[in-house]
C-alpha cells in the first residue's frame, strides 16, 4: 500500500465515520424502543425516510425552504408519524405475543414505503444540503462540508437526546419504565403516555436522521428505505440492544467500517464482512459492545 | 288492412333488430391488458407505460377505434396489472391475462420478469411436446438484448442498446478525436445497467478508447466517494455512467464536489428521463446519452401531450408502449382478428403470426425494422441535458 493508497484508505473510513452519524440516529431510535417496549420497530427507518419526504410535501408551498427549516419539519413529521406508528402497530397489539408486533411493524414498513412510491412514483427528489459545495481540504485529504455538517448535527441531536434522557422528568419516566414498568405504574408514571412519548421522541431523532440521509447524498428515494433499516438493525445489534452509548460507538464503527470495506475489498464484497462483524458480535458478545463478554454453552 | 299492419310490423321489428344489431356492434370493445412494475421504487415504468397505453388507445377510439374480422368496429380499453417487478408476480400475472379472452399482452416493464416470464411460452411454435403458454406477449419496456429470442411467442419493441451505443462511440471518435480515456460506473446489481455497461465498455475499446477502470456500487448505495476518488486519480477523458438516475444523480453529486471534471459524460439510456434532471440537473449538464424516443417529430409532440394527460411522462421506455398500440391495431385489422370468447385460440394464434410477419412498423421517430428474432431496430438519437431539459445533440439516421 502506497501513501496514496494510505491516504484514500484514511479518508474512506473518515467519510463513513461522517455518515455513520445517521446510523447512529437509527440505533438510537431502534434501542430506545426496544429499551422501553423490549420490542423491536422494524419500521423505524421506513417512518425516518418517511418524514424526510413529508418535510418536503410540508414546505411545498415555500420555494427554497433553508435546509434547517426542512430539517426541523423533518423531525416534526417524524414525530407525528412515530405516533401513528405507536398507535397503528403497537398499542392494540396483545403484549403478551412479541412476534404479533414484529409482524405488525413488518407491515408498516412495507405500507410507509408503498405510500411513499404511490406519493412520489418512485421517482427521486432533491433534498436539500447545508454546506454541500464546502471542502475542507488538507493536502491529499479532504472532508465534505456537508458531511461534518450531518455529524455535527448528529452529534448535538444525541447530546440533547442524552440530556433528555438523563435530566428531565420524561426520561427518569422513561427509565423507569423501561426498567420496572410495574414499579413505575405503582409510582403514578403513565405507561401510556410514556410510550407514545418515545415514540414521538425517537420519531423526530429519526425524522433528522432521514433528513440527515437524503442531505448527504442530495436526494431522497423509496430505495433508502431498506438499507437503511438493515443499518439501523446491525447497529443495534452491535451496539447492544438499549445502549444507547452503544448504538452512537457502533452507528459511527459500522458507517467507518463500511467504508473502509468498500475502498479494499470492492462493492461485491462489502456487506460480507459487515454481516461477518455482526455474526461476530452475536456469538462472541450479544450484548454488544459495552457488555461484558458471555461465555458459551 | 291487417295484413298491412302485420307487414309494417315485421318491417319495424326488422328494423329495429337490424338498429340495434349495429349500435351493438358500434358498442363492442376491445380490451388491451398491460403489465409491469406499478408498485416498489419502479413504479413509475408502470405508470408510464399504462398511460402511454391510454393515450394510445384514445387517440385510435378517436379515429373510430379497430375493424374486426366480422367487419364490426370497436373501441379499444387498457387494463394494466402490477408485477411488482418481482418474476413470479410476474408469470401468474401472464397467467391470470392468458386465461382470460385476451389475445395478447404488453409487458413487461423488469428485464427480469420478461426473462423469466418468456421462459414459460411455448418455446416453438406448433411444437406439441412444449406445454408451454401459447400467448403473445409484447414487451415495451424490458431493455436487456435477446430476450425476445426465448420464445417464439414473445416480441419486443425495445431499442437495441447495442447498436445506440456502437453508433455513440463511433460518432465520439469522430468527433472528439482528442479524446483517448474513458473510466466507467456501473450499478453492480441491476440486470439492465449490468448488461449495458458490458456493451459500452466493448464498443468504448472497440473505438479505441483506453479504459481507465470501472468504479462498481449497488442500486442503493448512498456513498460514492470511494469510487469517486479512485476515478479522480485516474483523471479520465471520459466517463460512463451505466446507472439509473437515483445513483447516477448520487456520482455526479460526489464527482461535483471532489472536483472530477471529465471532458465528456455518457449516461444510460434509462437516464434519459425526467428524473434525472429532477435529481441533479446541474451536475448532469451535458451528460450525452442515446435514446429512442425525443419530442422532435409533430407525432412525437402530440403523443407526449396525451401521455402527460393521462398522468404519465413519455420517454423511450413509455413511447414504445404508445407505438405498440397502433401496431396491435394493425394487426387486428390485417389478421381479421374476431375477440369473440370462442375465438380466443386463434385470435392469439393470428396475433401471433402477425406480428411475426411485421418487418417494418410506425414509430413516432420513423419507421421502425422488424427483425427475424422478434426483435425492434428503431430509430434513435443523442440527446444532452442542458439548461434542466434534454436536447438534441444529434440524430445519427439522418
Amino acid at each position: 500500500m502506497d501513501l496514496l493508497d494510505l491516504i484514500d484508505a484514511v479518508q474512506s473510513v473518515a467519510d463513513g465515520v461522517l455518515f455513520g452519524s445517521t446510523y447512529a440516529l437509527l440505533g438510537i431510535g431502534f434501542t430506545l424502543i426496544f429499551g422501553v417496549m423490549h420490542k423491536i420497530n422494524l419500521s423505524y427507518a421506513a417512518a425516518s425516510i418517511g418524514a424526510a419526504y413529508g418535510s418536503l410535501l410540508l414546505l411545498s408551498g415555500f420555494t427554497a425552504a433553508p435546509a434547517i427549516v426542512v430539517f426541523m419539519a423533518a423531525a416534526l413529521c417524524g414525530g407525528v408519524i412515530g405516533a401513528l406508528v405507536y398507535f397503528i402497530g403497537f398499542k392494540f397489539i396483545p403484549v403478551a405475543n412479541p412476534l404479533a408486533t414484529l409482524m405488525s411493524t413488518v407491515g408498516l414498513l412495507l405500507l410507509i414505503d408503498e405510500i411513499i412510491v404511490h406519493t412520489t412514483e418512485g421517482v427521486p427528489l432533491a433534498y436539500p444540503a447545508l454546506y454541500s459545495d464546502v471542502v475542507v481540504r488538507f493536502g491529499q485529504f479532504m472532508l465534505r462540508g456537508d458531511l461534518m455538517f450531518v455529524f455535527v448535527l448528529g452529534c448535538a441531536c444525541m447530546v440533547l437526546f442524552l440530556l433528555l434522557l438523563y435530566r428531565t422528568r420524561l426520561g427518569i419516566a422513561t427509565r423507569a419504565v423501561s426498567q420496572q414498568p410495574i414499579a413505575s405504574q405503582l409510582c403514578g408514571i403513565s405507561i401510556l403516555q410514556v410510550n407514545v412519548l418515545t415514540f414521538v421522541v425517537t420519531g423526530m431523532l429519526g425524522g433528522i436522521a432521514g433528513a440527515m440521509s437524503g442531505a448527504a447524498i442530495g436526494m431522497l428515494s423509496p430505495l433508502l428505505a431498506q438499507p437503511l433499516t438493515v443499518k439501523g438493525l446491525i447497529v443495534t445489534v452491535i451496539g447492544g440492544l438499549g445502549s444507547i452509548p452503544g448504538a452512537i460507538i457502533a452507528g459511527l464503527i459500522v458507517g467507518g467500517l463500511e467504508s473502509l470495506f468498500q475502498f479494499l475489498r470492492g462493492v461485491t464484497e462489502r456487506d460480507l464482512y459487515i454481516m461477518m462483524l455482526l455474526f461476530a458480535f452475536l456469538v462472541f458478545r450479544p450484548g454488544g459492545i459495552f457488555a461484558k463478554a458471555s461465555g458459551r454453552d | 288492412m291487417r295484413i298491412v299492419s302485420i307487414a309494417a310490423a315485421a318491417l319495424l321489428a326488422g328494423v329495429m333488430t337490424g338498429l340495434s344489431g349495429g349500435a351493438f356492434a358500434q358498442e363492442r370493445t376491445v380490451k388491451i391488458t398491460g403489465f409491469g412494475a406499478k408498485s416498489g421504487v419502479v413504479r413509475v415504468f408502470g405508470v408510464n407505460s399504462e398511460a402511454a397505453m391510454k393515450a394510445a388507445a384514445e387517440e385510435i377510439n378517436k379515429a373510430g377505434g379497430v375493424t374486426l374480422g366480422d367487419g364490426t368496429k370497436a373501441k379499444l380499453s387498457v387494463e394494466f396489472l402490477d408485477d411488482r417487478c418481482n418474476a413470479e408476480e410476474g408469470i401468474s400475472v401472464i397467467r391470470r391475462i392468458a386465461s382470460t379472452d385476451a389475445f395478447v399482452a404488453i409487458g413487461p416493464t423488469c428485464s427480469n420478469v420478461a426473462e423469466s416470464l418468456f421462459g414459460i411460452l411455448q418455446k416453438k411454435v406448433g411444437d406439441a411436446s412444449d406445454s408451454g403458454l401459447q400467448f403473445p406477449v409484447f414487451a415495451d419496456v424490458a431493455a436487456k438484448g435477446g430476450l425476445a429470442a426465448i420464445s417464439e411467442w414473445a416480441f419486443r419493441n425495445v431499442p437495441s442498446e447495442l447498436e445506440m451505443y456502437k453508433s455513440l462511440f463511433a460518432w465520439l471518435k469522430r468527433e472528439h478525436p482528442d479524446l483517448k480515456t474513458i473510466y466507467g460506473g456501473v450499478e453492480k446489481d441491476f440486470a439492465h445497467s449490468n448488461a449495458t455497461y458490458g456493451v459500452m465498455k466493448k464498443q468504448a475499446e472497440e473505438n479505441g478508447f483506453q479504459l481507465l477502470g470501472t468504479g462498481e456500487w449497488l442500486l442503493n448505495d448512498t456513498n460514492f466517494s470511494t469510487q469517486v476518488r479512485e476515478m479522480r486519480r485516474a483523471n479520465p477523458e471520459i466517463v460512463a455512467i451505466s446507472a439509473h438516475p437515483f445513483t447516477t444523480c448520487g456520482v455526479l453529486r460526489e464527482m461535483d464536489r471532489q472536483g472530477v471534471k471529465p471532458k465528456l459524460l455518457i449516461g444510460l439510456t434509462s437516464s434519459s428521463s425526467i428524473e434525472t434532471l429532477q435529481g441533479c440537473a446541474k451536475q448532469a449538464e451535458g451528460i450525452i446519452i442515446p435514446t429512442s424516443f425525443a419530442p422532435v417529430t409533430p407525432e412525437a409532440k402530440a403523443a407526449a401531450e396525451n401521455v402527460s394527460k393521462q398522468g404519465g411522462s413519455m420517454d423511450l421506455h413509455s413511447a414504445a408502449a404508445y407505438e405498440i398500440m397502433f401496431i396491435l391495431k394493425d394487426v387486428i385489422e390485417s389478421q381479421k382478428i374476431m375477440a369473440k370468447p370462442d375465438t380466443v385460440q386463434a385470435d392469439r394464434t393470428k396475433m401471433r403470426q402477425g406480428l411475426a410477419a411485421l418487418k417494418e412498423t410506425k414509430g413516432l421517430l420513423g419507421k421502425v425494422g422488424r427483425t427475424n428474432d422478434r426483435e425492434a431496430i428503431k430509430p434513435y438519437l443523442y440527446v444532452y441535458a442542458k439548461d434542466g431539459s434534454w436536447q438534441v445533440l444529434h440524430k445519427p439516421s439522418s
